[in-house]
């Protein structure tokens, strides 16, 4: 029952979280561009007003598509919260994440093929990552059981802090912030600029934008495991990793995919392997 | 007991025959209907009596060891007739080998139970029985439009259901038997069916195709006539029951079981044997479906897990998980590149393969009971897939997915059944996917297993999700719409149900067949592990939240108050929305093309399968000395 009412407060706060952070992220990349940017509250005035627009569609199926893509990742956040096994929070999240592409595939836009495509490569890069990162917690704790990893005694950083680098790759890719923007992008100097969200308009973009302020929580919700013993440490592990991002993402030029298929796994996979031995050695 | 056991086994051979000799058309749909309806019978009831063991009367037994030569024999003509000089060496190396064996080692004074079912053969029985069965019968129709588009003179359909027929019998038989002599003799008449249906069609490649699958399947042969001789040697029986009673193995008696386990691998198309199943695409689709799904490489798995007991524990496990999670994550990677339909199910069976042989190496209570539900829902599944593929390709003339895209507006039914099928694959809450998740949490402590999976989930995941997405789209349903025969669209419609209702009987399976029939001992520490895994959720209101998601998506997505728009061309776009050209240089329309990323110079099936070869060469090399 408790898991019950942590997992509806989880769906229901998310959002709001989300959508504040958005705001909070173009504040602070304005304020690393020299702007004053948009109010904190700005991301929600956008979505009010999609949500207002009228519905239209190439298709059917992309119906269809975004509200599955909302509707798993509010599952995700809630399975999170709820404390669920962390596989089949990412399985949930990840179905959500296909539904999103298959959508854009839907369409007979050039702009929207290039961008699923181009989306399909950013899940092939981060998939694999986060299931090793999960694998990483599990041979420390021993569950994959996000109640259990937050029992345990000490802070996983510092037994997992090549990890949590792994990690941090693959929320770089699951926001998509530069150099990793290849799907779909915050930045206007992009040759796609919208890609994969082209063909949605309207309340289907608002439903995008709202699940996309799910996953971003389920992310950082995963990287808050990582110091889950004291909150105040946790937030500080938070903002410092969030404010990383924006960082990178303003000072990053976009790169390939090729680029990033081979750097992200070849990186990835060997930090993966040298934090591994480590927890055998040790 | 034995007459189930004989309509189980021998009525398909009997059918096989009917079908053969009695060029009736009417006749042959009837005597496959009747044979299926009567193997999905009898495989239920003799699920509902239970394990059991039988002793075959010498009689029998002196037939099958006849037979067995028969076949062997028939197999040399054939590698005579092929000119294949490895089909003629491998084949006189059983013979002699296996007639050494029965003149001068073996001890004929002692029967053992020729036939036995556990609960892993009694689920292999349903597979073979029923998903065999409806694939038949939708074989029914598709020849007829097949022999249509070849105009042959004389119809090669007799001789076709024949194999088919005979092939669920042999299969059954493989699963049931316990005498491993008989596993040796109906592993032979797999190989043999296969070899007969691949070349069906007799074309050059069909021919060519045939006799690699032959001679590949040979050196599986090799190895389970060696790997029975050792076994004997070192157990003093022949019964698969009573060497597993023996406990875990050790010494000269796991090279044994190693060499058994090769020879699943050859007949499960694990790396690098793969190159059989690829080919064996030529054949009709009836064929591939029922080689990929319910039989042959259900067989070599089967083996894998058979003996599973027996190297509980040693280095030759890991071996094999190391093995399969090669194979799984290699697969995956070639699956990326290809756009033929059937060459990516034909790769993704042989990753989920290497899955399932990964899950019996880490052998524990819940990998096996992950590789028994993956048999299960992949048979399902990938059954499905390749009939809709054929259907697909019977209608468009193509099974190159770029010709699918937006298949949804000429064939609305068929292509929500694909999508269904695919999405099976691949997304929660279907029973792939549940075992993919169960084989990751069982995988967890194995450093190389994890990281192969790892990385071969995410690259099964791009290639069905394109698949998937391209069938979509179109919003204009022509207005006639598709119209098959019923016996093209019933074993489509009742598989897509079966993958549906299978979904949602996941846990009710897991927890109340499987545990107890695969982990009885562990049953307390296992029992829960769905419920853990949702945390304060129980499943049921899980897959029902999933459930109702989806609906309420649907329900949305069919709202009519959506206003129908053109994609975005930047203003560009010229004619008819529905065409998508855009004006493009010297004002002149360019039409609208897409097409998928094949990552070639990453993916290229050309440029890696000779290192995945290698590799996988190299990784059964090191598993089969592990076990020296």
């Amino acid at each position: 029952m408790e898991g019950l009412v942590l997992a509806l407060l989880g769906i229901i706060l998310a959002p709001m979280a989300g959508g504040l952070l958005a705001g909070t992220d173009r504040r602070v990349t304005a304020w690393m561009q020299s702007r004053q940017g948009p109010p904190i509250l700005q991301a929600f005035y956008d979505v009010f007003k999609l949500f207002g627009k009228e519905r239209l569609m190439v298709n059917r199926w992309q119906v269809l598509c975004c509200w599955i893509y909302l509707i798993a990742a509010a599952l995700s956040v809630g399975l999170f919260f709820g404390k669920a096994d962390l596989l089949l929070i990412f399985f949930v999240q990840a179905a959500g994440a296909v539904f999103l592409v298959m959508g854009a595939l839907s369409v007979k836009s050039p702009y929207s093929q290039v961008g699923a495509q181009r989306e399909l490569v950013q899940i092939l890069t981060y998939e694999p990552l986060l299931i090793l990162v999960f694998a990483g917690i599990y041979l420390v704790v021993g569950s994959f059981n996000v109640g259990d990893i937050m029992a345990y005694d000490a802070p996983l950083l510092r037994k997992l802090p090549l990890m949590f680098i792994v990690l941090s790759y693959a929320l770089t890719i699951k926001l998509r912030k530069s150099p990793f923007d290849f799907s779909t992008s915050h930045h206007a100097h992009q040759e796609i600029v919208k890609g994969v969200l082209t063909e949605y308009s309207g309340p289907a973009l608002a439903i995008i934008e709202v699940a996309h302020w799910y996953e971003t929580i389920l992310i950082l919700a995963v990287c808050s495991l990582f110091w889950a013993t004291n909150w105040f440490w946790m937030i500080v592990l938070l903002a410092a990793t969030y404010f990383a991002e924006l960082v990178i993402d303003n000072t990053m030029a976009r790169m390939t995919w090729r680029w990033m298929l081979k750097y992200v796994w070849s990186i990835g996979l060997a930090l993966t392997f040298i934090n591994f031995i480590w927890l055998h050695a040790g | 007991m034995s007459n189930l056991l004989l309509l189980l086994i021998v009525l398909p051979a009997i059918a096989g025959l009917v079908c053969y000799f009695v060029r009736s058309s009417s006749v042959r749909t009837l005597t496959v209907t009747a044979t299926g309806a009567v193997l999905t019978a009898a495989s239920l009831a003799l699920l509902g009596q239970g394990s059991f063991v039988f002793e075959a009367s010498g009689l029998w037994e002196s037939l099958v060891t006849v037979l067995d030569f028969a076949l062997l024999f028939v197999v040399l003509y054939y590698g005579f007739k092929l000119k294949n000089l490895l089909i003629k060496v491998l084949t006189v190396t059983q013979i002699v080998l296996l007639g050494f064996f029965e003149l001068f080692m073996l001890d004929h004074g002692v029967s053992v139970p020729a036939l036995m079912g556990d609960n892993l053969a009694l689920v292999m029985v349903l597979i073979v029985s029923i998903i065999g069965s409806l694939i038949c019968i939708f074989g029914i129709p598709y020849m007829k439009e097949h022999e249509h588009h070849l105009n042959l003179k004389k119809s090669k359909q007799p001789q076709f259901f024949l194999f088919l027929v005979l092939f669920l019998g042999a299969m059954n038989g493989l699963v049931l038997a316990n005498n491993i002599l008989w596993l040796y003799f109906f592993f032979e008449v797999t190989t043999f069916c296969s070899f007969m249906l691949i070349g069906h069609d007799g074309t050059e490649v069909a021919t060519k195709n045939a006799t690699r699958a032959l001679w590949m399947n040979s050196v599986g042969g090799v190895a389970l006539v060696l790997g029975i001789i050792f076994a004997y040697l070192q157990t003093g029986t022949l019964g698969i029951v009573e060497m597993l009673a023996a406990g875990p193995a050790a010494g000269a008696l796991l090279v044994a079981v190693g060499l058994i386990c090769l020879a699943g691998f050859v007949k499960a198309a694990q790396l690098p044997f793969q190159s059989w199943l690829l080919g064996a695409m030529v054949a009709p689709t009836p064929v591939s479906a029922l080689l990929h799904s319910s039989t042959m490489v259900k067989a070599g798995v089967y083996m894998v897990l058979r003996f599973s007991p027996m190297y509980e524990g040693t280095f030759l496990s890991h071996g094999i998980a190391l093995c399969g999670a090669f194979t799984f994550l290699a697969c995956a990677a070639l699956a990326i590149g290809q756009s033929n339909g059937k060459k990516i199910l034909a790769y993704s069976t042989v990753s989920n393969l290497g899955l399932i042989i990964a899950c019996a190496g880490i052998n524990t209570p819940l990998a096996i009971i992950a590789a028994v539900m993956l048999i299960i829902f992949h048979a399902i599944s990938k059954s499905l897939l390749f009939l809709c593929v054929g259907t697909i390709e019977q209608a468009i003339g193509s099974r190159d997915i770029e010709n699918m895209r937006g298949l949804f507006k000429s064939m609305p039914r068929t292509a929500v059944v694909t999508i269904i099928g695919i999405l099976s694959m691949l997304l929660p809450p279907f029973g792939v996917l549940l075992c993919k998740w169960m084989a990751l949490e069982a995988a967890a402590d194995h450093l190389f297993v994890i990281v192969m999976l790892a990385l071969g989930s995410a690259l099964t995941v791009v290639y069905w999700a394109r698949w998937a997405g391209l069938l979509m789209g179109g919003r204009r349903i022509e207005s006639t719409p598709e119209k098959q025969p019923l016996f093209t669209r019933g074993p489509l419609m009742l598989l897509c149900a079966g993958a549906l209702v299978f979904a949602f009987a996941t846990p009710f399976l897991y927890r109340e067949a499987l545990v107890p029939m695969f982990a009885a001992a562990h049953a307390a520490s296992h029992g829960n592990i769905l419920d853990a895994a949702t945390g304060g959720f129980a499943i049921y209101p899980f897959i029902m939240l999933i459930g109702v998601g989806a609906l309420f998506a649907m329900y949305r997505a069919l709202r009519s108050d959506v206003r129908r728009t053109s994609p975005y061309l930047g203003g560009a776009h010229v004619g008819d929305i529905e065409d998508g050209s855009f004006l493009g240089p010297m004002e002149t329309a360019v039409p609208y093309q897409a097409s998928n990323y094949y990552l070639g110079e990453v993916f290229g099936e050309l440029r890696l399968t000779p290192w995945f070869n290698i590799a996988a060469g190299g990784l059964i090399i090191l598993m089969l000395g592990g076990a020296l």
